[in-house]
């Protein structure tokens, strides 16, 4: 399939990030401006960028309203890699220009790179909105929905265009993991097998051990991350996974290993990230584990189970009052977080906050006995049920679910 | 069955030499824990795990064991739980536990028959006491199914007494019971009894784990299962006993007890109870003494006290649990094995009611990762006074080698020697035994051998039991031990409980300090040799010993100049040591 090909479109987007060529008019300006946004446009095809920022910066102080100059700068800042910088200009340009569409698209692409997923998710879907057959926007959006966890809206936006397009590796590769980790292996298999078709490549062998690991077949889930990760290691992910298929079968410094691996070619990957914290706070490196679930945490803005991470560093440093004030939040909004309410009842009663305590005590106490009777054992004494599906272990799932950390794996 | 006898100079000449042991493996010395195998020991006997492809989850729990002195002629003898027929299970051949007389030369004799202690159940485990204070150790024996008391008659025999003393099938119908301990919670001088209750497993028939796909069976996850209530037991003095924990928080706390210990965690002279749990989070009921009408309040603080979930705020699969002053400041410190991957705890006491967890720091996280912990014991096995850990370890499901690379249903026994205040892992240094692997499950610690260095047994799963002798007083250059002296003490309480559990030692030797708490209880099914054995390291005699009887006692009493390297006995109220 070729993944390197598949790349979302992303370089080639990037590349045709700058309006040089497309010189709309403006209001006028002066001479010396005209000079200067000439010039600046010479030194950004000259591959000048810091000229051309210099130039544009210029230009702009006296048309501050020009929206192709604001854009330009954007995108030579982007490709010095000042991305915040050009999510601020791109910003501006679009605040003076609604419906253009490129600049949207590059906007995007910068939130992309800076790993704000839901800010480039929310501009891609308005890009996708008013333009269907954008291909490109298409599959970066999809890219961003998977990495954020929205399995359903990858599925939902790629499944038209499946019947368009059987034989699109790039499509049937982010449909086929989007319907993997959704749980859905019967439809995900199809299109595994479509990619099977072409030989053994890094895309089937991931998708495969990310069907297995869903199943819980972790040993043979294993061998194919592992495969998938000699195949192909620049492929995003494949570290990721084979990181969480070591770290359920034990193998905890190989896991390790394995998401350092993902990060160095995808230093803003969600599980790689947020198991690494996992495993270094394991190990008390405390500071170490910040960083990852910080990181962890710029991709998925607000996601309940890295911010629940943070709390119980905050706590295992003994910032109690820092702890507190996260846990607040958090359980004002995931109420049902039963290790949110222990943690924040751990609290109370450090603080002497008796009463506050026993409140969440009685939140936990209850909690656990809900999801208790959920449980088929408990739902049916007595009952026999010979061959029920209940798995053998319980393991870090696929995708860590919202307000979730992956649960240790017992028996 | 008689074992065949060795000569008892022969058996403490060897002892002493060490002649004949292996020297393989990690050890640089001899070991400092060896393995006695049964054709020495003549302990034959193995358990019957009733494995089936149904995978019946009571087959993966047991077995327990325990050291205890059944005929009071100061050597300790030996207790072994089997399975047993039950609803799922019909043994081919008959199975039953077994007791071994101690011959004093290092082999054991099984007088299970004439004792009359075989079970009948399908048996989990045991803890012996002396619940009606006539010398002579009793024995409870918990299972899936009914549970049996059996009452020591003095003569070498034993009487199933469980319905007359009121712990008949009725009382525990609906409970699987799993460890027991003897505590007197009340202290009226009489032993009461708690017991763990585990999942309520269903009556007629059993929810089944498995994957249709394979066709296989696995042990369920004890999640799927519905927590139920442990029991607490009053002693009524007369045989008889009735329960107590209806109306307490211990009837309210629903959960799936697998290990307790009975302890003094706020020194308030009260025995508390730490209960592990699998799945749902431990409990902590902290004794707060009688009510306006006399009833005892137990409190069950473990999340105030930061003992009933992990550091990210999740129960874990509490297996084994102990309890012991292991840092020496006065204060009963906790410890619960779990499950792989959820790392073991190790509950320092803040002396506030709550605890922090050191067990990264004593390096047990690390050793323990991949680990899953059943029966477990702090002790001070090389006698220099500072209490050591001994941890035995085995993975519940029987196919977990077919799915996970690391984690493997056979697992190493783990050693911890204090040095400077902090555990240190040694298993590496200590012996071949460490480098074996086992399904183990129950743990004792008694010294069968009364060399005063304190010696382990391990009930296996589906196996024999493996007995290891104590060499560290023998070894060369292995960690601690040698030159190190003891004082062995046999408590006899008179107005407190015979056991004198919850009694506090305080001794001093060779110008060091140091003080015990007599908890009962602790590992995974399993019942410890009620002796205590006072390491004084390189000091010549004990300077003094001051025994604080529990309650109703109360009385403390201080002996000087006692002798090293020998076990005493004493009486309370007496005066002196025989």
């Amino acid at each position: 399939m070729g993944t390197n090909g598949l790349a979302y479109g992303l370089a080639a987007m990037m590349a045709c990030a700058t309006w040089a060529q497309q010189t709309g008019s403006q209001a006028t300006v002066q001479a010396t401006g005209e000079d200067l946004l000439r010039h600046a446009i010479q030194l950004h095809q000259a591959g000048d960028t810091e000229g051309a920022i210099r130039e544009y910066r210029a230009y702009l102080k006296q048309a501050p309203r020009n929206v192709m100059a604001r854009s330009n700068l954007g995108a030579a800042l982007a490709r010095s890699g000042h991305y915040e910088e050009a999510i601020v200009e791109y910003k501006q340009a679009l605040e003076q220009d609604p419906g253009n569409l490129p600049v949207r698209v590059n906007l995007a692409l910068a939130y992309y790179k800076t790993a704000e997923l839901a800010s480039a998710a929310e501009h891609l879907a308005a890009v996708v909105r008013q333009q269907p057959s954008n291909r490109q926007a298409v599959f970066l959006l999809a890219d961003c929905d998977l990495r954020l966890g929205e399995n359903k809206k990858v599925i939902e936006l790629l499944s038209p265009l499946e019947k368009e397009s059987p034989n699109d590796k790039a499509l049937i590769y982010l449909l086929g993991t989007a319907l993997i980790r959704d749980e859905q292996p019967a439809r995900g298999q199809v299109l595994v097998d479509r990619i099977l078709r072409d030989g053994d490549s890094a895309e089937a062998r991931l998708l495969l051990g990310t069907t297995k690991m869903n199943a819980r077949e972790f040993a043979e889930a294993l061998v194919d991350l592992k495969k998938a990760a000699e195949l192909n290691p620049q492929l995003p992910d494949v570290f990721s996974y084979y990181g969480l298929a070591l770290m359920t079968t034990g193998d905890t410094p190989g896991a390790a290993d394995a998401f350092h691996k993902e990060l160095e070619s995808n230093p803003n990957d969600f599980v790689a990230n947020l198991q690494l914290g996992v495993l270094l706070k394991q190990d008390q490196r405390y500071d170490e584990a910040r960083v990852s679930y910080e990181r962890a945490l710029r991709v998925r803005p607000g996601d309940p189970a890295v911010r629940y991470q943070l709390a119980t560093l905050d706590l295992a440093v003994g910032d109690l009052a820092k702890a507190c004030g996260q846990l607040e939040r958090l359980t004002k909004e995931v109420p049902a977080f039963v290790e949110a309410h222990v943690s924040l009842a751990t609290i109370y009663y450090r603080l002497k906050r008796k009463q506050d305590g026993d409140r969440e005590r009685a939140l936990v106490l209850k909690l656990n006995a809900a999801k208790q009777a959920e449980e088929p054992g408990a739902k049916a004494p007595g009952a026999t049920a010979p061959g029920a599906k209940v798995p053998p272990a319980k393991v870090p799932p696929a995708k860590p679910p919202e307000g979730k950390v992956p649960e240790a794996k017992d028996r | 069955m008689k074992a065949g006898r060795v000569n008892r100079r022969q058996f403490l000449a060897a002892g002493a030499a060490g002649l004949g042991w292996p020297r393989h493996g990690a050890a640089a010395g001899r070991p400092v824990f060896e393995e006695i195998p049964p054709e020495t020991s003549g302990i034959r006997w193995v358990h019957d795990n009733a494995a089936s492809a149904a995978h019946y989850l009571p087959e993966t729990m047991g077995p327990g064991c325990a050291f205890l002195d059944y005929d009071n002629d100061g050597w300790v003898d030996i207790y072994l739980v089997n399975s047993g027929p039950c609803d799922f299970y019909q043994p081919k051949t008959p199975i039953r536990n077994a007791l071994y007389k101690n011959n004093r030369d290092g082999t054991f004799t099984d007088v299970t028959e004439a004792a009359g202690v075989a079970g009948g159940s399908f048996g989990m485990g045991v803890a012996a006491a002396d619940y009606d204070n006539d010398g002579f150790p009793d024995l409870f024996v918990t299972a899936y199914g009914r549970p049996i008391l059996y009452h020591n008659n003095g003569n070498g025999t034993f009487t199933d007494v469980s319905e007359k003393a009121g712990l008949g099938a009725k009382v525990f119908a609906g409970h699987w019971t799993t460890s027991a301990v003897w505590f007197d919670f009340d202290n009226d001088g009489r032993l009461d009894l708690f017991v763990c209750s585990f999942v309520d497993y269903g009556t007629d028939s059993h929810f089944s784990c498995g994957d249709n796909k394979l066709g296989r069976k696995f042990y369920c996850i004890p999640r799927v299962f519905k927590p139920t209530a442990s029991l607490l037991f009053h002693n009524n003095g007369d045989g008889t006993f009735t329960e107590a924990s209806r109306g307490t928080d211990i009837e309210k706390a629903l959960g799936k007890g697998l290990g307790v210990v009975a302890t003094d965690i706020n020194n308030d002279g009260r025995m508390d109870l730490f209960v592990a749990n699998d799945t749902v989070q431990n409990f902590l009921f902290v004794n707060r003494g009688p009510d306006a009408k006399g009833r005892t309040k137990w409190e069950e603080m473990a999340l105030a006290a930061e003992v009933g979930f992990s550091e990210d705020g999740r129960a874990r699969s509490g297996m084994g649990v102990d309890a012991a002053d292991f840092d020496g400041d006065g204060w009963q410190d906790l410890f619960v094995a779990n499950v792989d991957q959820e790392m073991f705890s190790l509950y320092k006491n803040n002396k506030n009611e709550s605890f922090r967890d050191v067990a990264f720091k004593n390096q047990v996280s690390q050793a323990t990762r991949l680990l899953s912990g059943w029966g477990l014991r702090f002790f001070d096995y090389d006698n220099d006074g500072a209490i050591d850990l001994f941890l035995a370890n085995g993975h519940p499901d029987d196919m977990i080698d077919n799915y996970s690379q690391a984690v493997k249903y056979k697992e190493p026994l783990l050693l911890f020697h204090q040095e400077n205040g902090q555990l240190r892992h040694v298993s590496g240094e200590s012996g071949p035994v460490f480098a074996k692997t086992f399904p183990a499950r129950g743990l004792a610690i008694g010294d069968f051998n009364n060399d005063g260095r304190i010696d382990v047994l391990v009930g296996n799963n589906g196996g024999a039991p493996v007995l290891l002798r104590n060499m560290s007083g023998n070894n060369l250059g292995n960690p601690g031990g040698a030159g190190n002296h003891w004082l062995g003490v046999k408590l006899q309480g008179i107005k407190c409980n015979r056991d004198a559990v919850g009694a506090r030692l305080t001794w001093s030797a060779g110008g060091v300090k140091r003080a015990r708490l007599k908890n009962n209880g602790g590992s995974y099914l399993s019942s410890h040799d009620m002796r205590e054995v006072l390491g004084i390291g390189t000091a010549a005699k004990v300077d003094w010993l001051e025994i604080q009887w529990p309650q109703p006692s109360g009385r403390t009493e201080r002996f000087t100049d006692l002798p090293a390297d020998r076990y005493i006995t004493i009486t309370e109220g007496k005066g002196g040591f025989q």
